[in-house]
């Protein structure tokens, strides 16, 4: 081999390296832009998968719980931090405000008892000055800015932060606090704010086989990282028109990234993490159509002592047994259902109707985020609480991410 | 009487074409003039606010630096202040397109690039998702462009444009074509949208912000969010509404509008003239009419209204022709203004033309206004007058004979207490200067009469001479004394304005010469002047300073800084210890050894003059400035002369500069050369070596030659308004001989029928046409002077506190007399011609 040989075969492992991965091994890790794909085979390492994952398009921090006061009072919340990744490397600009990231976060409060929702929202791009994903303790870039380095480095449990919406000062955080999520948020025009801490009471659960959770059906279908916390003990403070009060309840924490969009037949999505009463947890996820036909589902069954098994479509069905037409967007989304998974059948309802979060940042950005109760077959007795997401409904407005 | 006032008009009309055609055209030409002016006016303030307009949005409140940029760690603690909705950063910076078409300076094409965070909701006209904006943050370059530019230049998205930011050549991307004229209809098509964070590398500044726009939530107080701003951000900032930014720029820019104004109003001034001369001779011509319709019983206030009435048809006319001419002059004339704005102000070009209804209902009451106004004197003395004596073969003449004394001593009168009321104190009010010229041209038209008879009575006339047209003059003083009056007021306008002009212009190269001393002169291509962001890379001062053949570089920091009292000044640092510092500022004030000493080595600093006769600062007082540290108060050494419009400045040395405001960006560097290098040779030399195109590089004389250009452009729209007002001004000499030509008949006709030739009385018409020139010129000249001595000792100094020493332009006078006289024979060739026509058989008419 000559030297001008070895030289252009360098240069060819060189270029192959270089080129998104797609294009060397079929198109199966990479997105034709070049985002890193889900995969059944991804190598999970915890703690580090709890921080963020830039080479994916999108990644969220999901928290939705039921919270009781000392008084009696009960409240549903939501906390959410999105990451939208705009582009996969921070771009090679003298700026601090060269972003890579766009952080949009979401946090809902119902007060159950009064029967009011209550949400806030921000959008900042992932700049020192107003919001950040900081890389795991044992990831840290060199090339990070030095100020946010540091500002981090003060702060190693760091998952996520943004400044809170304008007009209120402080920051939006979410830490791992070793055993849970510590969340903080606030918000003075929306009048509330949370500063929640929380315990596992049940260990992580992979949603799908492998935290491969796929959504379409087919050989390379859509799909994402997807694990969640089903039990976390919960205990902090709930702030609402000016009163502060101590709280403790119960949350469910979801975590995924990938860099999948629905596919274009999809519509929206019916989403329930249900919190059985008997210590069983139940996630169910629908993929509508344009037509409301169910595209694809899927489920896991988490039983009390963290045993999992996962539900294939035809192991479980829901039924839309009522309708609520939003006042704010005209929406008419499905407002109670019958659950069938496996032997058990199961009743659910909304605490409250009207738990649609309708965003002002991103144009057309609405869905139904809500508290909801289960009951069992005959509708009459408790059997346990839970979450229900709602989205694409009204004016056929698919998400965005 | 209604059908009578349409029959007696339509018969005016019929009976004198010409001289109908003249009146309609003066009146339209004053108002011409006042309406053009006026959206001149407009559109330099509303192209400011157009293109802030159109980034800004509706923000209630703008945080501005005192100090020439804001750190945007500022930004947390807006956002997080209560009644804040939203806060944006802005970043702007002015750049130039580099390319081999817009070279010159003349063709120079700058652009207006604007930084903003493209993910706070701004109301830019986006249409895609969010992650389409991928390229706008990521791609190095991309920049959102106007379709109006794109279309203008030939660009299309995804091309190249090579341009000049500061020292560096940079190549921005068309990303995509924003309408940013759909939200604001006044930006300027040369706005260039950029993120944020490309703009913080094309400025070389990251972690620097020019300004931050807030929008308040619902019900939130305006006045207490910009305290607490106040409070919360410190004294670097100023927190300001979008209507104290108008304030302050529509106060910059008062001086220029009144000026204009003035002028516009004085065209106007001229126009009145015309239809009161021309109704006047119309009347005098149909005094038997108004005589029969008075004998028939028409009772005054009807024939006071018959006139009235007609006059006011003629000035609907010249309403009707004026108010297109208005706006298609002010559209033809705006980028001459536009240079002057730009060059003066460092504002925003104007882009586009916005008239609101209003404007013209002005000009068209100015208009029919001023047409009754200049009728009313005449028409009342029409209507007053006894039937008898209208119908009586008397002519009128005698009548404005007998007044010449008086009006004269009125005139006087008026120009004595004018000048007795500035002595005595009228001098300390800023606009005394013209109540001072407002006397002026009132008196000069009063004086009129008396001067033609004085200077045309001891005429001895043999034949059909000169001095027969002349003496003519004389005896005809009711239809000469208005035409000469016009032309004379015409004429000081345009001898005081080229006075003032061409003084000006000698005073400034004079003093071009004396601080323009470097041999070569370095600054970024795309900086307009003092108080832009167009930074010169820092180690070029030392690249250029290891030039071979430089002995010595000079450098210059200037930025807008603010005084105690939150005024806006220019702040200049250069390098005072060099040798050649001290002659590049000639000092008004102050010994200039130990003053550039003091500047150097202490601390102190010179000031401006045009500051110092604002805020009255002289040697011995201090200058107390917003620093980054907070107010420091600068001793004075020196006032130097400087040629300001904006305001004045204050000029410390680069040290002093650097120390307080931490500050070390340079806008330019001047170069000394060893004796007998080629300053142009040295320049090509660089501009070959050195890899930035993006400067600037002139030699001594060539930026010169620069700055007396920019000066002329600066003038050139004042020259066009005394185009206007001569233009009137002649007309008026035609109108006159027109009348005359009627007037006269039977005495023409007596002269053709005792053998006069038609050669003889085109003579005695041109005869006549020249002798108003002439008459136009000798008082149009004294009061011309006087005007000047008024606009260069009064007006410019209370206005923007400049000396200018007073230069005699003879050439330019000479010119301009030659114009004058060559005009005046022009407009009299129409009526001479007419005149000359008049058949012997006219004879037995009556002479009116």
């Amino acid at each position: 081999m000559t030297s001008r040989q070895l030289a252009a075969l360098c240069l060819g492992w060189l270029c192959a390296g270089l080129l998104p991965a797609h294009a060397a091994d079929g198109g199966a890790d990479r997105t034709e832009d070049g985002w890193l794909r889900a995969s059944p085979q991804y190598a999970w390492s915890f703690p580090r998968d709890h921080w963020s994952h830039p080479g994916y398009r999108s990644e969220w921090w999901y928290l939705t719980g039921h919270l009781q006061a000392a008084d009696g009072r009960r409240f549903g919340y939501q906390f959410t931090f999105f990451r939208v990744g705009l582009l996969q490397e921070v771009p090679d600009l003298d700026s601090p405000w060269g972003a890579r990231d766009l952080l949009m976060g979401h946090a809902a409060l119902t007060d159950l008892s009064s029967g009011e929702h209550h949400f806030s929202e921000v959008l900042y791009r992932a700049m020192p000055l107003l919001a950040g994903f900081p890389e795991a303790a044992a990831h840290k870039d060199a090339a990070a800015h030095k100020d946010a380095a540091a500002q981090e480095d003060a702060d190693p449990q760091l998952l996520a932060w943004c400044l809170a919406p304008a007009g209120t000062s402080g920051r939006w955080t979410l830490h791992f606090n070793g055993d849970g999520f510590d969340l903080r948020m606030m918000d003075a025009g929306a009048g509330f704010a949370l500063d929640l801490s929380t315990t596992a009471d049940k260990p992580l659960v992979f949603q799908g086989p492998g935290g491969f959770s796929a959504k379409a059906k087919g050989p390379d279908p859509g799909a994402s990282q997807y694990y969640s916390f089903t039990r976390l003990r919960t205990s902090g403070h709930v702030v609402l028109g000016g009163d502060t009060l101590a709280v403790d309840g119960s949350s469910w924490m979801d975590k995924e990234f990938g860099s999948d969009k629905l596919a274009p037949r999809q519509a929206g999505w019916d989403w329930f993490s249900l919190q059985l009463a008997d210590g069983r947890d139940i996630m169910l996820y629908v993929l509508r159509d344009a037509d409301g036909a169910i595209d694809h589902a899927s489920g896991t069954v988490i039983d009390a002592a963290g045993g999992v098994s996962y539900l294939a479509a035809d192991e479980f069905a829901i039924e839309s047994t009522a309708t609520w037409t939003s006042p704010h967007t005209g929406a008419v989304y499905p407002s109670g259902w019958t659950l069938r998974v496996g032997d058990v059948s199961l009743v659910v309802r909304p605490l409250l109707q009207d738990q649609e979060n309708v965003g002002q940042r991103v144009g057309d950005l609405f869905y139904w985020e809500g508290a909801v109760q289960v009951l069992d077959d005959d509708g009459n007795s408790h059997a346990g609480s839970g979450y229900v997401e709602l989205t694409g409904y009204g004016s056929g407005r698919r998400p965005g991410i | 009487m209604l059908r009578f006032f349409g029959r007696s008009l339509a018969a005016h009309v019929r009976g004198g074409r010409s001289l109908f055609a003249l009146t309609v055209f003066g009146v339209a030409l004053g108002v011409a003039a006042v309406l053009a002016i006026q959206i001149i006016n407009r559109s330099s303030l509303a192209a400011f606010e157009g293109s802030m307009q159109a980034v800004s949005g509706e923000a209630d409140l703008t945080i501005l630096g005192r100090t020439p940029s804001l750190a945007d760690s500022l930004l947390p603690v807006v956002l997080g202040r209560p009644g804040v909705a939203a806060a944006l950063p802005l970043v702007r910076l002015p750049a130039a397109v580099a390319s081999k078409a817009h070279a010159s300076r003349a063709n120079a094409l700058f652009l207006d690039i604007i930084g903003v965070d493209f993910f706070t909701p701004v109301r830019l006209p986006w249409q895609g998702a969010p992650g389409d904006l991928a390229a706008a943050l990521g791609q190095r370059g991309w920049a959102a462009f106007t379709p109006t530019l794109a279309q203008q230049q030939g660009w299309t998205v995804g091309d190249s444009v090579r341009v000049w930011v500061g020292s560096r050549e940079v190549c921005l991307v068309v990303g995509a074509l924003i309408d940013f004229q759909s939200l604001s209809p006044l930006a300027s098509s040369k706005l260039v949208v950029v993120d944020i964070a490309q703009a913080q590398v094309l400025l070389g500044r990251p972690g620097f912000v020019n300004q931050i726009d807030v929008v308040l939530a619902e019900g939130a107080d305006r006045e207490r969010v910009a305290a607490d701003l106040i409070t919360q951000l410190g004294a670097g900032v100023r927190v300001v509404t979008p209507q104290q930014r108008s304030t302050q720029t529509a106060g910059l820019l008062a001086a220029f509008r009144l000026n204009l104004t003035a002028l516009s109003l004085i065209s106007l001034f001229v126009g009145l003239f015309l239809v009161y001369a021309a109704t006047q001779a119309s009347l005098v011509r149909r005094r038997a009419e108004f005589g029969t319709l008075r004998s028939l019983g028409a009772s005054r206030g009807q024939v006071l209204a018959l006139i009235l009435g007609e006059v006011s048809v003629l000035g609907l006319l010249g309403v009707a022709l004026g108010l297109p001419l208005g706006y298609w002059s002010a559209r033809a004339n705006v980028d001459v203004v536009s240079i002057a704005l730009t060059n003066l102000y460092l504002l925003d070009e104007i882009a586009a033309v916005r008239v609101p209804l209003s404007l013209y209902a002005q000009a068209a009451a100015i208009g029919i206004g001023g047409a009754v106004l200049g009728a009313l004197i005449p028409a009342l003395d029409m209507s007053r007058r006894d039937p008898r004596a209208l119908l009586s073969a008397f002519t009128m003449h005698e009548r404005i004979d007998a007044l010449a004394p008086r009006l004269a001593q009125l005139g006087i009168g008026i120009l004595g207490l004018s000048g007795l009321w500035f002595v005595a104190g009228g001098q300390r009010w800023q606009h005394a200067g013209f109540v001072l010229a407002v006397a002026l041209l009132a008196g000069l038209p009063l004086l009129t009469p008396w001067t033609i008879r004085r200077l045309t009575g001891p005429l001895r006339v043999n034949g059909f001479g000169l001095g027969y047209s002349l003496k003519s003059l004389g005896a005809r003083l009711q239809s000469s004394a208005f035409a000469v009056a016009a032309l004379a007021v015409a004429v000081s306008m345009l001898v005081g304005i080229s006075i003032m002009v061409d003084s000006f212009r000698d005073t400034l190269e004079v003093w071009i010469q004396t601080t323009v001393q470097a041999d070569i002169y370095v600054s970024p291509a795309a900086w307009r002047g003092p108080g832009e962001e167009g930074y010169l890379d820092r180690d070029l001062a030392r690249q250029l300073a290891a030039w071979p053949g430089v002995l010595a570089v000079d450098r210059l920091r200037s930025f807008a800084a603010y005084t105690e009292q939150d005024e806006r000044l220019m702040l200049v640092g250069v390098d005072v210890g060099l040798p050649v510092a001290s002659q590049r500022f000639s000092l008004l004030l102050g010994d200039p050894a130990t003053a550039f000493q003091r500047v150097h080595e202490e601390g102190f600093v010179l000031v401006g003059e045009t500051l110092a006769r604002r805020k009255n600062l002289w040697v011995g007082d201090e200058v107390r400035l917003y620093t980054p540290a907070g107010i420091r108060a600068f001793p004075i050494a020196g006032v130097y002369y400087d040629y300001d419009a904006r305001g004045g400045g204050v000029l410390m040395d680069l040290r002093t500069l650097s120390a307080h405001w931490q500050d070390d960006a340079l806008n330019g560097i001047a170069l000394y050369l060893q004796p007998g290098l080629d300053a142009d040779v040295v320049v090509d030399q660089l501009r070959a070596a050195l890899p930035v195109e993006a400067l600037d590089l002139l030699s001594n004389r060539r930026l010169r030659t620069e700055a007396i250009n920019i000066f002329d452009q600066t003038f050139a729209v004042t020259r066009l308004l005394q185009g206007i007002s001569l233009l009137i001004a002649v007309c008026g000499v035609a109108l006159m001989l027109l009348v005359m030509a009627r007037e006269q008949v039977s005495e023409l006709a007596l002269y053709r029928a005792l053998g006069s030739t038609r050669r003889q009385i085109f003579g005695l018409f041109v005869g006549k046409g020249l002798g108003m020139g002439g008459l136009g010129l000798v008082l149009g000249g004294a009061g011309g002077v006087i005007l000047a001595l008024i606009l260069i000792f009064v007006i410019n100094r209370a206005y923007f506190g400049w000396t200018i020493q007073l230069h005699w332009p003879w050439w330019s006078f000479g010119e301009q007399a030659l114009t004058i006289l060559a005009t005046s024979v022009a407009a009299s060739l129409y009526p001479a011609w007419k005149a000359s026509r008049t058949p012997a058989t006219e004879l037995g008419r009556e002479d009116s």
